[in-house]
């Protein structure tokens, strides 16, 4: 069909897709996001479509089959959800999608090995809703992800999709503006600046032509919620930014995707098309006299593109370097209009809060930070994955309960919060709620939502050198503090790292950070200090470990440590010997294995093929 | 020889405005495993853009290389999760198998080793992709054998 | 044009609205150092960092770079504040480093209390080493001169400008506006008989009908005479001859 041509069609047309909806079928719906596709889900829904053609089976009639978008629990994939009973298998390979077919779909029965099962308590757990992982979570920017094929455009309709766009279709831009201020939605990017706030100074600005633009360039390490969102959940962006143009008046949109989502390109690309001939997008939104598009633009592998200002000069077809100049965006932006740039899961919260109301989204969260938080937890933890939950959260609870602990039993060290931009807050702080404002007075931010889990084998100053070698990678190099300060920044870490620390190393670093958090150009420089004054404040003691005793306390820093094998645990059976690249290990079958401690590289591979744990790093 | 013909052809597919250049130079990178001199000078005359603005993009952007890149090209993800999780060690491990640094291609032109900075499957930690090929959990011990299906 | 007034090191200062800090700065007598500003290149400043002064407004003080911070309605500026002078020194140390040779750079570093910088010197011959990667040099070219010949290249310590590939450049018209801004004397331009060499490419110069010096770039004239519409017998006499 073409555009639907008005707010009452679109609710005719949703009725029209839900009657041909078979209620109850049984359907199989597998993820494809990047994580579970690295995993092999291709071939399991490959394995599906066969043998629902051998079956004879009716797709729509016998069962449903759907790709879906992340759901976030990537370690485990490729994972495939059931409907109706909501089960949840992991890990799934072609060979499993016989039985699946036979014990679920037909015979409504769970395939015990496929399921959930906790690492220490060994208790199975088949419902997805039950599994610890999803249970807490409450998931608004993720509400459809893993629930529809987001390249069909009518799953989006059915969820309740662009009934935002239908109310405030009916609702004054100014309406519209103060809805988004009272539900206290702050920018879920990494600046946490209150949205309704920037709409409304973008509005005030007199203008024939401004811009509303989405940053889906997601620079942070460790964060993937963006990427989540734009491949599982494309329209709730669009309707989002549709939503946003409509309220500050803007007639073209970006949505900037970092080069390294091809995936996210596709998405997007295909949902664009689909609104537009819905009539969504272009002229005449709904019948309205409302026209807005959206173009995508990719991104090139800079880190600073994911800045404001570096943005906007990338879009327009030049080199991504900040503006050096103190304009706001929200006055002149791209091309020097006014313009609206918010992150990916800023503008996917936005059509949920249009449709349920201000006030319910500020009944969730804290005082500060309202609603809720899309988390990506990773690192050294058991359930690693996307999780939204209600700001407030404890690091504690978000680690423990829904992260079920760090991984191996290793003792719990630390979180990195906010990416580079961010810092550590060591395990004795983390009873503190995670909301924009405590992460920031403890020295952290909340940046993009990477939660990086540490352990006790985790070097706080490697992270500190880790963090400073990739700004130094990805300085734009305009202005002194960043171009040079982080390089020599990073000689220093490096001298500490390699066991030729100084008394005076800690001093010159924390000099280094004041000339770039005063003296940067942009953010990039100026919360760069931030993860390296965050681990000289909450763990000195390994700072002066490596400097006075030459040690490294986690055992990483490889001028720092030894490998040896411990007799006791050694087999002899001859495999660190083999994989070793120096062949540096000697010892007979059966008998003690011997590393030469002088042409040890410390390459790390005779500990990684030990069976039998018997590689020790001191 | 780079040909005309194919460079027209993806500079057409665009719309002609500055708006366009990086997604042309990304496609003449995956047409080309570079971005050719030229392509840029086309480019140049096709846009009306100076040609020191366009090489510096060329310069600035990471997924863009002057030199040609190998026939694979293998991306070592060196995120934090994937730091954390060994990535240096996957990194080197590649560096003594294929006997090149990291940001360099083979002697034959078949791999080029680079690292990139997040690709976004954080939860999958260590990652390595090869082509448009992801491996999650990549293992130091196992990852030349990885390569050996890539000729 | 709005007057006003701002408040610099406790003085009242008259000030056009918009003016940039710096400049209200050095007409009221209150000396600002800065590299990478040039009040005839627009789109210059804001990339050494040296000219950070405090500004204070509507409760709150951060640094910002005064060759590009525009006056407002109460404002106050400090420029000699201890925190002044420890960010300015950080700056100048780095810079010390990164140009050992500059003679410009040395001074400044030396009236903050800098004789040696405490990182491990850069060194090397071509003009990276000489260069602050301010990009006065490529915004002249581009907004004053209006060819574009080079451009900012690489990003991070590696900023450098160049022609593309460091090839001689086509459109450059050997005309050394890059080399009279440059703060620190970077970029190398040599004349040897009726030859400029600059950026890899010999140009012929005309010589002056009067005193028979080479003065002016062929490449210069016809550019001029392109874009202005100028008589090229304009150009037959040198500016000490017209």
């Amino acid at each position: 069909m073409g555009a639907i041509a008005s707010i009452e069609q679109l609710g005719k047309y949703r009725e029209q897709i839900k009657a041909n909806v078979k209620e109850d079928l049984p359907t199989v719906l597998i993820c494809f996001g990047t994580g579970c596709q690295a995993n092999g889900a291709r071939n399991v829904a490959e394995a599906f479509t066969k043998i629902i053609k051998d079956q004879g089976l009716n797709l729509d009639v016998n069962i449903g089959l759907k790709t879906t978008g992340c759901h976030g629990y990537c370690e485990n994939g490729p994972l495939v959800a059931l409907r109706p009973q909501g089960i949840l298998y992991l890990k799934v390979k072609p060979d499993d999608v016989s039985e699946i077919v036979e014990k679920t779909i037909k015979a409504g029965e769970v395939v015990d090995r496929l399921i959930y099962k906790d690492k220490q308590t060994e208790k199975t757990i088949a419902k997805y809703r039950e599994i610890p992982f999803y249970k807490h979570q409450q998931r608004i920017a993720l509400r459809n992800i893993g629930n529809i094929d987001p390249t069909n455009i009518d799953d989006y309709i059915l969820q309740g999709g662009y009934a935002g766009l239908a109310k405030v279709l009916k609702m004054e831009p100014d309406a519209i503006i103060s809805e988004v201020e009272k539900s206290g939605l702050r920018g879920r990017g990494g600046g946490g600046f209150p949205t309704g706030v920037k709409w409304r100074s973008c509005k005030a600005v007199p203008s024939d032509t401004r811009y509303v633009i989405c940053n889906g360039d997601e620079g942070d390490p460790g964060a993937f919620m963006d990427r989540s969102i734009m491949e599982g959940d494309p329209h709730a962006v669009i309707e989002g930014m549709i939503i946003g143009a409509i309220a500050v008046g803007a007639h073209q949109g970006y949505i900037y995707v970092r080069d390294e989502y091809p995936l996210a390109v596709k998405n997007l690309a295909i949902a664009i098309k689909s609104a537009r001939e819905k009539g969504f997008l272009g002229k005449n939104i709904l019948g309205s006299s409302f026209a807005f598009d959206i173009k995508i633009s990719r991104g090139g592998g800079a880190f600073v593109c994911g800045e404001s200002s570096a943005l906007m000069r990338s879009v327009e077809g030049k080199v991504g370097e900040p503006r050096a100049k103190y304009i706001r965006s929200v006055e002149k932006g791209l091309y020097d209009e006014p313009t609206v740039l918010n992150n990916v899961e800023t503008w996917a919260n936005v059509p949920e809060i249009i449709v349920k109301g201000a006030d319910w989204y500020a009944s969730l969260g804290t005082k500060g930070s309202k609603g809720t938080k899309v988390f990506s937890l990773v690192g050294k933890v058991n359930n690693t994955g996307l999780v939204e939950v209600p700001m407030g959260i404890s690091i504690r609870k978000l680690v423990e309960e829904i992260g079920g602990g760090v991984l191996s039993g290793k003792r719990f060290k630390a979180v990195q919060t906010g990416g580079p931009s961010g810092g550590c807050i060591p395990e004795r702080l983390s009873d503190l709620p995670i909301d924009f404002d405590s992460l920031t007075d403890a020295g952290s931010m909340m940046g993009s939502g990477g939660i990086i889990v540490m352990d006790e084998e985790t070097c706080m100053v490697d992270v500190a050198k880790y963090f400073i070698g990739f700004l130094v990678g990805e300085s734009c190099g305009k202005c002194t503090p960043c171009r040079d300060g982080l390089r020599r920044m990073l000689d220093v870490l490096i001298e500490i790292t390699e066991g030729r620390g100084k008394e005076t190393d800690v001093a010159v670093l924390e000099e280094l950070c004041d000339v770039l958090t005063w003296g940067a150009l942009c953010g990039l420089g100026t919360s760069a200090a931030n993860p390296v004054l965050s681990t000289i404040k909450y763990f000195r003691e390994e700072y002066d470990a490596h400097i006075n005793d030459k040690q490294c306390p986690a055992g990483v820093c490889k001028a720092l440590i030894t490998y040896s094998i411990d007799a006791e645990a050694c087999t002899g059976c001859t495999l660190c010997a083999k994989k070793c690249p120096q062949k540096c290990i000697t010892g007979e079958r059966k008998k003690t294995h011997v590393i030469d401690t002088e042409q040890c590289i410390k390459c790390g591979v005779c500990k990684d093929v030990c069976n039998f744990n018997a590689v020790r790093v001191a | 020889m780079i040909e005309v013909k194919k460079v027209d052809a993806i500079i057409n597919r665009y719309e002609k405005s500055e708006e366009s250049l990086l997604a042309i130079l990304q496609d003449f990178q995956r047409e080309f495993h570079y971005v050719p001199e030229e392509g840029m000078q086309r480019l140049s005359e096709v846009m009306n853009v100076s040609e020191s603005k366009i090489y510096a993009m060329g310069t600035f952007y990471k997924t863009l290389s002057l030199t040609p890149r190998g026939k694979h090209t293998i991306k070592v993800c060196t995120g934090t999760a994937c730091h954390l999780k060994g990535a240096n060690q996957i990194l080197e491990t590649l560096e003594r198998g294929l006997k090149i640094r990291r940001n360099s291609t083979t002697k034959d032109l078949n791999f080029t080793l680079e690292c990139v900075n997040c690709v976004g499957a954080c939860a999958m930690a260590p990652v390595t992709v090869v082509d448009e090929d992801y491996y999650g959990q990549t293992r130091a011990s196992k990852v030349m054998d990885v390569l050996k299906k890539y000729k | 044009m709005e007057k006003l007034k701002v408040i610099i090191d406790g003085r009242e200062c008259e000030a056009i609205k918009d003016q940039c800090v710096l400049d209200v700065a050095r007409e009221n007598g209150i000396p600002i150092p800065a590299l990478c500003y040039n009040p005839e290149v627009k789109t210059s400043g804001g990339s050494c960092r040296v000219c950070l002064v405090e500004a204070h407004q509507g409760g709150w003080m951060r640094l910002v770079t005064s060759c590009n911070y525009p006056v407002r309605k109460g404002l106050e500026i400090k420029t000699n504040t201890d925190l002044v002078h420890k960010i300015r020194r950080g700056v100048l140390e780095l810079l010390r480093a990164r140009v050992p040779d500059s003679d410009v750079i040395k001074k400044l570093a030396l009236e903050e209390g800098i004789t040696e910088p405490r990182f491990k010197k850069d060194e090397g011959e071509d003009n990276r080493y000489k260069c602050i990667a301010c990009a006065l040099c490529a915004q002249v070219c581009e907004e004053v001169v209006g060819v574009s010949a080079i451009s900012m290249q690489n990003r991070g310590a590696d900023k450098q400008p160049g022609t593309p590939y460091h090839k001689p450049s086509n459109v450059c018209i050997g005309c050394g506006a890059c080399v009279y801004v440059c703060p620190t004397n970077a970029i190398s331009m040599k004349e040897t008989g009726d030859i400029r060499r600059i950026w890899s490419r010999d140009f012929k110069m005309a010589k002056c009908s009067m005193c028979s010096k080479p003065y002016i770039p062929e490449a210069q004239i016809d550019w001029i005479v392109k874009t202005t519409g100028k008589a090229r017998a304009f150009f037959d006499k040198c500016p000490d001859h017209r």
